[in-house]
């Protein structure tokens, strides 16, 4: 997240092939979102090579950023599966669903996917619309591969 | 900041590197046919909070493939080794 500055985006500017995005604060911050550590970690913290890798990508989308200024940084958890797709689907415990794997998809999704989660649950089988997206894929070798990076969730 | 100790190079930051997962996998004989061996390969992996062997790539160094465990709460670093014994039984 950036210093306050005058208005300068009033849309969210979404980059896929650097992983980049960017909107603006009404409080004037610009704020910023990138890739995932890659490696495994609970130490709840980042690190400044991705913080590097991240303005790297705002730069060169946008040099007008090169001057600015940072605040702070955070970061969460990613639930990466193993093909770049969620899986939401029954599982094999009656009763028990799953909706889970969103990897860097799930703010944008979650209306739709909700929407078909419920179906899922009140009809006791998935919606036309989530039933490719099952835990079984990676066993059948169906999978539904987002980018076709292949089993690295850490290159997705 | 993860500073791996290549056992080539020397000290250096994770920027450097490639990480490339879990390194205690163990590919299934070649042509193996049994499916479930080839899931568990391919797509398992444990998540472990504490040591994880795992394999690293020195791509902006010496290029070698490394084996680091490193604690995954803390990102101490207890060990480096090459994932490939060299042939002359050294380091
Ligand atoms: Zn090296």
């Amino acid at each position: 997240m950036s210093e306050p500055i005058k208005p300068m985006v009033d849309i969210v500017v979404s980059c896929g092939a650097m992983h980049f995005y960017l909107s603006q604060s009404d409080k004037g911050t610009l704020v910023f979102g990138g890739d995932l550590d890659g490696y495994n970690t609970y130490a709840q913290r980042g690190n400044l090579p991705l913080i590097d890798h991240v303005m790297a990508a705002g730069v060169s989308l946008m040099p007008s950023l090169s001057r600015l200024r940072f605040h702070r940084h955070w970061g969460g958890v990613m639930d990466m599966t193993m093909d770049g797709s969620p899986i939401i689907c029954k599982s094999p415990i009656p009763g028990l669903f799953i909706n889970g794997g969103w990897c860097y998809g799930g703010f944008k999704a979650t209306p739709a996917s909700g929407w078909c989660f419920a179906h899922t649950i009140a009809q006791d089988r998935p919606h036309d619309l989530n039933t490719r997206f099952t835990i079984e894929r990676f066993s059948s070798g169906h999978l539904i591969e987002e980018k076709g990076a292949g089993p690295f969730p850490w290159a997705q | 900041m993860i500073r791996i100790d290549c056992p080539f190079c020397g000290p250096r930051d994770h920027g450097e590197f490639t990480y490339a997962g879990d390194a205690t996998k163990v590919r299934p004989a070649h042509g193996s046919t049994d499916m479930e061996a080839w899931l568990d390969y391919v797509y398992f992996r444990d998540n472990p909070k504490g040591v994880h062997k795992e394999l690293w790539h020195h791509a902006h160094g010496c290029r070698q493939w490394l084996v680091v465990e490193r604690d995954t709460t803390t990102h101490d670093v207890l060990s480096v080794a090459f994932a490939k014994p060299s042939k002359s039984g050294g380091g």
